[in-house]
């Protein structure tokens, strides 16, 4: 991670930590993370977005900063709306990943901590592969918007987050047992959140008939041409 | 805490030329292409296949140029391979040597090694198989039995090896076994390269359920090999394996072996709006693995060690392809006859039998969940 990419993950995690309202994150200076530094902006690519949103999924906070900093740039938005869940879906499945690590770790059944059952530690594997297949989604994406047009990007990054929704938030309720579901244990604002994301923007139909019909316009051997045509904008 | 750190996989400037000659080799030799191979791609052995790549340069690629590679970078290598398995190219024969055998000898041969065998190595000629299972020893590899008994002049093996992929056309094994008598576990064993035609090795087929001739076993009997038939540290073996393995499990061959199967469907039945939604979800799995994959690569090409990544690209990978086929299976209309001759039945029956393997070869699910399960510390 570059120097400033550290140094704006360290400040988004400390508003978002801190931050009551809206006012707070505008003059923390998110709303101009992807205006040019020419313009008076923070001058960020597509990367740093992805790594605040995750924070903001991670940290579980309910302020629409994803609106704030993608409001002002041009583009469809209904692909903006899907990348800034990929985002915090990424950030929200690590944090629920964590709890019930932790949960596993310190709650004791026969004796021993449930992490030490085989049955436990394979299913939480699971949750953790899903977790990473969403990290690796959304920066996949944020590379392809750095360097123009994500449509396809955006749409397997969508697409794959919301399969993951389903096992990782599932998984993490299993390992929780009773307790993770009562009001006041703090695991249901994350699985509540990541089950809206799974919805919003694009459901499984939506962005899997959208993108099956354009591979199919693709002919029988674009599809390898377009992945490795998309991914090599970024050769050096 | 951040279940998968991203490690950009900086794109090399050669990658147009790289996909270009790779295509450009796969057009003038598929025609003789079986569909159904091609889906099982890197299990197809094509000697000339693999003597042309070694020609072109793609064998070896990042071994250093005294050794007969091309210094080339391992992002290079990694575009090269990713190229050749979604077109289904044999590559087959040459896999195992280019992947781990080569890049053992690197860090671990003598230079005695180095040049007896890296350079038919990287000629695409030179094969190599991986002496790891025998009957005791599967998902337990320390329970490995086959025993070296070191003499003045060299090593006398004595064992049994089995699911030896490609013994029968290898001409090296690289084995483990046990040098230190009366050793248990992970102590006590270290690698010998022999040759397959030394005597006193039998090495007799085991056809798999779907009639293809790709494992074995293979006898040692008093089998002599010099003390120069070590590789790295004597009683080294389960190290020098660990690290192996890491190079086994995250290659785009773990999501991309059956990308044939995927190229089917779009022909025959890309047409039918009721397939278009399976084409889009398998599109976005592939899409989410391959830069699981490139990450992964990208780590393990900046010098560090891979290994729970490895075993997640590995995990998912596996069931990805497991999942293909039976979903395709499952959304054909009910007048597909997978009977037929046509390249998605016979690829789609083959893949519906072979499927089971890939969650066994290189390390099962179970051990891999284990491995993923250790870094997250619940072990
Ligand atoms: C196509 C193919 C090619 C192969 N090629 C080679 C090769 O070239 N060289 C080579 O050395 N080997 C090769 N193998 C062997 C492969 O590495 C082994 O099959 C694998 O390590 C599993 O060993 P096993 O088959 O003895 O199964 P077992 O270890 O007996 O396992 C059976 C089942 O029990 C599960 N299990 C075992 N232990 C545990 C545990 N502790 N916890 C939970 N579950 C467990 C396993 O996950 C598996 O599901 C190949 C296998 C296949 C299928």
């Amino acid at each position: 991670m570059s120097e400033n990419r550290s140094l704006l993950c360290d400040t988004a995690t400390a508003v978002l930590r801190e931050a009551a309202d809206m006012h707070s994150l505008e003059e923390a200076g998110f709303a101009t993370l992807l205006i040019a530094e020419a313009d008076g902006g923070f001058g960020g690519d597509w990367g740093d977005v992805f790594a605040v949103l995750r924070i903001a999924g991670y940290e579980g906070s309910d302020l629409d900063i994803a609106g704030l900093i993608l409001d002002p740039v041009a583009g469809d938005s209904m692909e903006k709306g899907a990348f800034a869940k990929v985002c915090l879906a990424a950030g929200a499945l690590d944090r629920i990943l964590e709890m019930a690590i932790d949960y596993v770790n310190t709650r004791e059944q026969f004796g021993r901590p449930l992490a030490r059952f085989q049955a436990v530690q394979q299913s939480l594997a699971i949750l953790a592969v899903e977790a990473a297949a969403v990290n690796s989604a959304g920066a996949g994406a944020a590379l392809a918007l750095d360097h123009g047009d994500a449509t396809f990007e955006i749409a397997a990054a969508k697409l794959r987050t919301n399969q993951a929704i389903g096992v990782g938030t599932a998984i993490a309720h299993q390992a929780h047992g009773a307790i993770g579901f009562t009001r006041e244990y703090p695991l249901h604002p994350f699985t509540r959140r990541l089950n809206q994301w799974r919805t919003d923007n694009g459901n499984d139909r939506y962005w899997s008939e959208k993108l099956g019909a354009a591979v199919v316009a693709l002919g029988t051997d674009g599809l390898w041409e377009e992945i490795t045509r998309r991914s090599d904008r970024s050769a050096g | 805490m951040q279940s998968f750190a991203i490690h950009p996989f900086s794109t090399p400037g050669t990658v147009s030329d790289l996909r270009a000659q790779v295509r450009r080799i796969v057009s003038e030799c598929e025609a003789g292409w079986d569909a159904a191979d091609r889906a099982n791609s890197w299990s197809v052995a094509d000697p000339a296949f693999s003597a042309r790549l070694g020609d072109e340069g793609l064998v070896g690629m990042i071994w250093p140029k005294r050794y007969g590679g091309h210094d080339r970078d391992p992002l290079e290598r990694y575009i090269v391979l990713e190229e050749l398995l979604a077109a289904g190219a044999p590559v087959g024969a040459h896999w195992i040597a280019d992947r781990q055998t080569g890049p053992l000898l690197l860090r671990y041969g003598t230079e005695e090694q180095r040049e007896k065998y890296l350079p038919g190595m990287a000629a695409g000629k030179t094969y190599a198989c991986i002496g790891l299972s025998e009957p005791g020893a599967g998902s337990d590899l320390a329970g490995v039995k086959t025993t070296a008994r070191k003499t003045d002049t060299g090593w006398v093996i004595n064992g049994q090896k089995v699911w030896t992929t490609g013994a029968h056309i290898a001409h090296a094994i690289l084995a483990l076994v046990r040098t230190e008598p009366g050793s248990e576990r992970q102590a006590g064993l270290s690698q010998l390269l022999v040759d397959m035609d030394t005597p006193g090795i039998t090495v007799r087929p085991i056809i798999n359920l779907a009639g293809q001739h790709d494992f074995n076993e293979i006898f040692f009997e008093d089998v002599e090999v010099p003390h120069g038939a070590l590789v790295g540290g004597e009683g080294n073996g389960w190290k020098q394996v660990t690290a192996e393995l890491a190079l086994e499990r995250s290659g785009p061959e773990r999501y991309l072996s059956s990308f044939a199967l995927l190229r089917y469907l779009i022909a025959e039945q890309g047409g039918d709006p009721a397939v278009q939604p399976l084409i889009g979800r398998l599109t976005a799995e592939l899409w989410t693995l391959r830069q699981m994959s490139m990450s992964t690569a990208a780590k393990l090409a900046g010098g560090e060690d891979p290994a729970v990544e490895a075993a997640i690209v590995k995990d998912l990978g596996n069931s990805y392809e497991q999942d293909v086929p039976l979903a395709i299976q499952a959304v054909l209309t009910a007048d597909f006859d997978t009977r037929s001759d046509s390249d998605l039945a016979r690829t789609l029956s083959l893949l519906l039998q072979t499927a089971p393997s890939f969650s066994l070869r290189g390390g099962t699910r179970e051990i891999l969940r284990g491995i993923i399960a250790r870094g997250l510390g619940l072990r």
